[in-house]
């Protein structure tokens, strides 16, 4: 009994030093540096989500450096590049897109090619869907893979307003037939130019190529005499007659929730259901798309050129584009940020996780597939709203 | 002879000075240096006039300097002669007391917390829009209406009367303070005890005899308001329209431009925005003297029932209002804190939640922690550099370099209140940034004692000047030393005077906006910031949460200040606490 009772507790010193040797080992060498964005309860919560699977499932920890400024990973990276680090950067992987991606691709901070070799990219069917290697107009020639989409929703007071416009023309007849009942951002804000950019997308169906090239005299001439006819007639029946106008995107919220406006729109559609369910908007809030499309854009991740444990953050990057991670994401209670995978190529089991969540009465029905469009390529934005300020004047 | 004590004091009134001027004068120069092309950082060291040639060039530039000059002069104006018709009509009255209840709502709320409390009494979906609805006096029921008067018009009439409203409780504040001191009230009594026999009314008495003494002692802190009102930020920001806005806004939205070589141009529209404000002061004089010149009219002519009757219904209607303001602000901004969903034209909410307040006290810990630690360090100096200096008053001493002179005294006490915050906040920021450029907590500490100091000076002079002076002469003469009789007779007899400066201070402190915004970057929040960031975020409620704890927080110092005193200085409790419970003794609070 003592013998087999002390071999027994040798074997459990053995197995438990061994263990913890194993542990130490795989802790030393597969910490994922995740530079990410952290000004959000719900994208934090959602990565110590993905942090607890990564370390079940493949012995990885995630660490998530909360950052306030993408771009402060940015120089980062930049600066160990001048510094000669070449190989033992302290940033694995990063959250970026628009006009950071730019900067890094142009600076040449990205790891290359590596997308194409990752299993799961292949479900979000780039072919088919060129959104997702293209950023703000740029191609990301496999140096970013996409993460998650947003796109410009509208929502609705059902109470107030029953049937919405559904495109841009019927967006202009509502606020004619019943004007200072939709207004949109001055064009300072991000949420503003959007606008802009969707219009200008929407009539231009025939011009559309130009948008997607750098911007030039001729180009912006030929697309934008349709976006000033139509905002020529659109102002006068804005809210404050157009001369007033919100500085931020937050304030459409606030001026829906008073029922001034019947309609209004945003970039991110969970925002909608969850102000609801704070009573922060009414509760005959509706959201939907316009059938003609949504200006849509894309989140990318991209792995530093001198990441220090590229090949962790590569299996990291696949975990984040599995179904399951995704279909988690998409979920309301979590983030409720959009998949950027293609249901055509999922399972009947894998799109169930994307339908098991709670409906709320309020959000984007997932049921119905909306076009995309992609943004204007960068140079399009402020060529636009400089435009924009000497036709219509500044809003300070 | 003069004691260590004496030099200490005369040392602190030197400081008193230093802090209240060095950091103006420093920041306008700030200001002008980029304001005429000079700002190295940015890669120009040569002076030149391109910011004012961009300045003038900007679309409705001139309506910008318009809309700043009518809404200042004509708000303080509106507030001067509210203030002054309701003294007129109330002074010798006993219900002066309840009077000022009604308007200590407003007085105590900060301006941002005002503005945005008027937001949701006035607004097209507000109090008093609902009540219109419900009453019927409306043609589309149940909607709210596109063209109502509030807030955003082009004509400032919203800035106007957010600023009137706001500032009317503090100048019948600052005037009742005066007509309180000794001097003063013997004189007026005795004025209106003559009068009244002779058969005239107390309203006309008070505009023959009282306003020509009340007025000198009142004029500073008047064109003070007057030069506020025609730079403050938050209430245009707020209730104005942005196209265009107000200059002073404009201001700010320059210096927050990403595109860094806007700052010339606002660096020259802080300029101008000085000159707009030292014009109005010129207004303002200017109708002083007109007004001075036809005093005979005021004076030589007799009872007037029916200037009576107007000044009468105008005083009443203005209690009416405040009493009406100040039930609607309490009703509203409370309400929303705790509403779930409140539709249009409903006067309750659907239901009352505690989620909001969740929400806000979470993310409130921060905010309201640097808010309290610095509103305490900030008035507790401020406290103790007014005493020292008031207390040095008493020093009879000649010398060409201290300044003691009271004229020079009075103007450089007044100069943060004068000089436009958006004038020479930016060029302190300026300053900071090439020589301090790591501190936070420094900067904005001297920008709130900039602020703090003048006020809580204002309130205790007056109770120290009219400090008995037979105790401290019976001190002396028992041979104390001017510290024994400052230690042993001033501090307990001024207790309460101290208590209210001090939470004055507090008050203050909780209140400024720009000023902490600028000198720290927006890296250290209070309240105010924190309430000023959520008007213009997604959530009515969170921010009427914010409203809600602005007003408590400067509440509970006066609150403090005017309970501590009775509970330890009032005799009777004291005798009370020894004898029974004090728990059960009502009279004490």
């Amino acid at each position: 009994m003592t013998l087999s009772n002390s071999a027994q507790a040798i074997l459990k010193y053995i197995l438990v030093s061994l263990h913890l040797l194993m542990f130490s080992v795989i802790a030393q060498a597969e910490v994922v540096q995740f530079h990410a964005w952290g000004g959000s309860a719900q994208v934090n919560g959602y990565l110590q989500w993905v942090s607890e699977q990564l370390q079940k499932e493949y012995g990885i920890t995630l660490h998530h450096v909360k950052l306030a400024d993408t771009s402060d990973a940015v120089s980062r990276v930049l600066a160990e590049k001048a510094a000669g680090n070449h190989t033992n950067g302290s940033v694995d992987l990063i959250w970026v897109n628009g006009e950071n991606f730019a900067a890094m691709k142009q600076h040449q901070l990205l790891l290359p090619n590596w997308v194409s070799s990752i299993p799961n990219f292949t479900l979000t069917n780039a072919q088919k869907n060129p959104a997702m290697v293209t950023d703000f107009g740029i191609a990301t020639e496999g140096q970013e893979a996409p993460w998650g989409k947003a796109s410009l929703v509208f929502y609705h007071n059902s109470r107030l307003l029953p049937t919405p416009p559904r495109n841009v023309h019927q967006l202009l007849r509502f606020s004619r037939e019943n004007p200072g009942r939709f207004t949109y951002p001055a064009p300072t804000d991000y949420l503003g130019v959007s606008f802009l950019k969707y219009v200008l997308v929407a009539l231009n169906k025939q011009h559309r190529a130009l948008l997607y090239k750098p911007v030039t005299e001729r180009a912006f001439k030929t697309v934008s005499a349709a976006l000033w006819r139509y905002l020529d007639a659109l102002h006068p029946t804005m809210w404050q007659q157009g001369t007033h106008m919100v500085r931020q995107a937050s304030a459409l919220q606030r001026l829906m929730d008073s029922e001034v406006l019947w309609l209004s729109f945003s970039f991110t559609a969970a925002e909608i259901p969850s102000a609801v369910s704070r009573f922060d908007l009414p509760r005959s809030t509706r959201t939907y798309a316009m059938d003609e499309g949504s200006l849509a854009n894309v989140h990318f991740l991209g792995i530093p050129y001198n990441a220090a444990h590229r090949t962790s953050a590569l299996t990291v990057v696949n975990f984040l584009l599995s179904p399951k991670a995704q279909a988690k994401k998409q979920q309301l209670a979590v983030w409720g940020d959009a998949t950027v995978l293609d249901m055509s190529l999922l399972s009947e089991r894998q799109k169930e996780w994307f339908n098991t969540q709670q409906t709320h009465p309020s959000a984007l029905s997932t049921s119905t597939a909306v076009p995309l469009f992609a943004e204007p390529h960068a140079s399009w934005t402020d060529t636009l709203r400089d435009a924009w300020f000497k036709r219509y004047g500044e809003r300070l | 002879m003069i004691t260590g004590f004496q030099r200490f004091t005369l040392i602190a009134r030197i400081a008193f000075v230093a802090v209240l001027s060095i950091p103006v004068l420093a920041g306008v120069v700030g200001v002008l240096f980029p304001a005429f092309g000079y700002f190295p950082a940015l890669g120009s060291d040569s002076f030149n006039a391109t910011g004012f040639a961009q300045l003038f060039a900007v679309d409705g530039i001139g309506v910008m300097i318009g809309l700043s000059l009518l809404t200042g002069v004509s708000a303080t104006l509106l507030a001067t002669l509210g203030a002054l018709s309701l003294l007129a009509v109330f002074y010798q009255s006993r219900y002066l007391q309840k009077i000022q209840r009604l308007f200590s709502p407003l007085l105590v709320l900060p301006h941002a917390g005002v503005a945005i409390a008027l937001l949701f009494i006035l607004s097209p979906s507000g109090l008093v829009a609902r009540m219109v609805d419900v009453l019927g006096l409306t043609h589309s029921s149940g909607v709210t209406n596109i063209y109502w008067f509030f807030p955003y018009d082009n004509y400032g009439i919203a800035i106007t009367l957010g600023l009137a409203l706001k500032e009317l409780p503090f100048i019948l504040l600052i005037a009742l303070g005066v007509l309180s001191q000794p001097q003063i009230a013997r004189k007026v009594h005795g004025y209106y005890q003559s009068a009244s026999a002779l058969g005239y009314s107390p309203s006309t008495i008070f505009c023959k005899t009282v306003l020509p003494l009340l007025y000198p002692q009142i004029r500073l802190p008047l064109l003070a308001v007057l030069a506020f009102a025609t730079a403050n930020v938050e209430i245009p920001l707020l209730l104005g329209s942005n196209y265009p806005p107000t200059l002073s806004v404009a201001v700010v939205q320059w210096f927050n431009h990403v595109d860094l070589s806007m700052r010339f141009m606002g660096s020259a529209a802080a300029v101008v925005q000085l000159l707009v404000t030292v014009f109005a002061l010129l207004i303002w004089f200017v109708s002083e003297q007109g007004i001075y010149r036809c005093r005979h009219l005021i004076y030589l002519s007799g009872e007037s029932y029916i200037r009576r009757g107007i000044l009468k219904t105008f005083a009443y209607s203005l209690c009416g209002l405040y009493g009406a303001m100040s039930l609607a602000v309490v009703y509203a901004v409370l309400l929303w804190s705790f509403a779930t969903y409140w539709t249009f034209p409903n006067l309750l909410p659907d239901g009352i939640t505690t989620l909001h307040w969740q929400t806000a006290w979470r993310g409130v810990a921060p905010a309201l922690g640097n808010t309290l630690l610095l509103g305490i360090i900030v008035s507790a100096v401020a406290l103790i550099m007014t005493v020292m200096t008031l207390e040095s008053e008493t020093v009879q001493i000649e010398s060409r370099w201290l300044p003691m002179n009271n004229r020079f005294f009075v103007v450089v006490l007044f100069l943060p209140l004068l000089v436009p915050g958006v004038a020479f906040l930016y060029g302190l920021v300026w300053f900071q940034q090439r020589f301090f450029p790591q501190g936070e907590w420094g900067p904005l500490f001297v920008t709130h004692l900039v602020y703090v100091l003048p006020y809580v000076f204002i309130s205790l002079a007056v109770a120290y000047r009219k400090l008995d002076a037979r105790y401290i002469q019976v001190a002396y003469g028992m041979g104390k030393t001017p510290w024994q009789v400052f230690r042993a007779i001033k501090l307990p007899m001024l207790f309460n005077p101290l208590l209210v400066a001090f939470a004055l201070g507090l008050a203050i402190s909780f209140s400024q906006y720009l000023p902490t915004l600028l000198s720290t970057g927006g890296r250290i929040p209070t309240i105010t910031t924190e309430a000023v960031a959520l008007a213009s975020g997604s959530s009515y409620r969170l921010t009427a949460v914010y409203v809600v704890l602005q007003a408590i927080l400067p509440w509970l110092g006066f609150l403090l200040a005017w309970w501590l005193p009775k509970r330890f200085f009032n005799p009777s409790t004291q005798a009370n606490s020894v004898i029974g419970n004090p728990v059960y003794d009502t009279k004490a609070g």
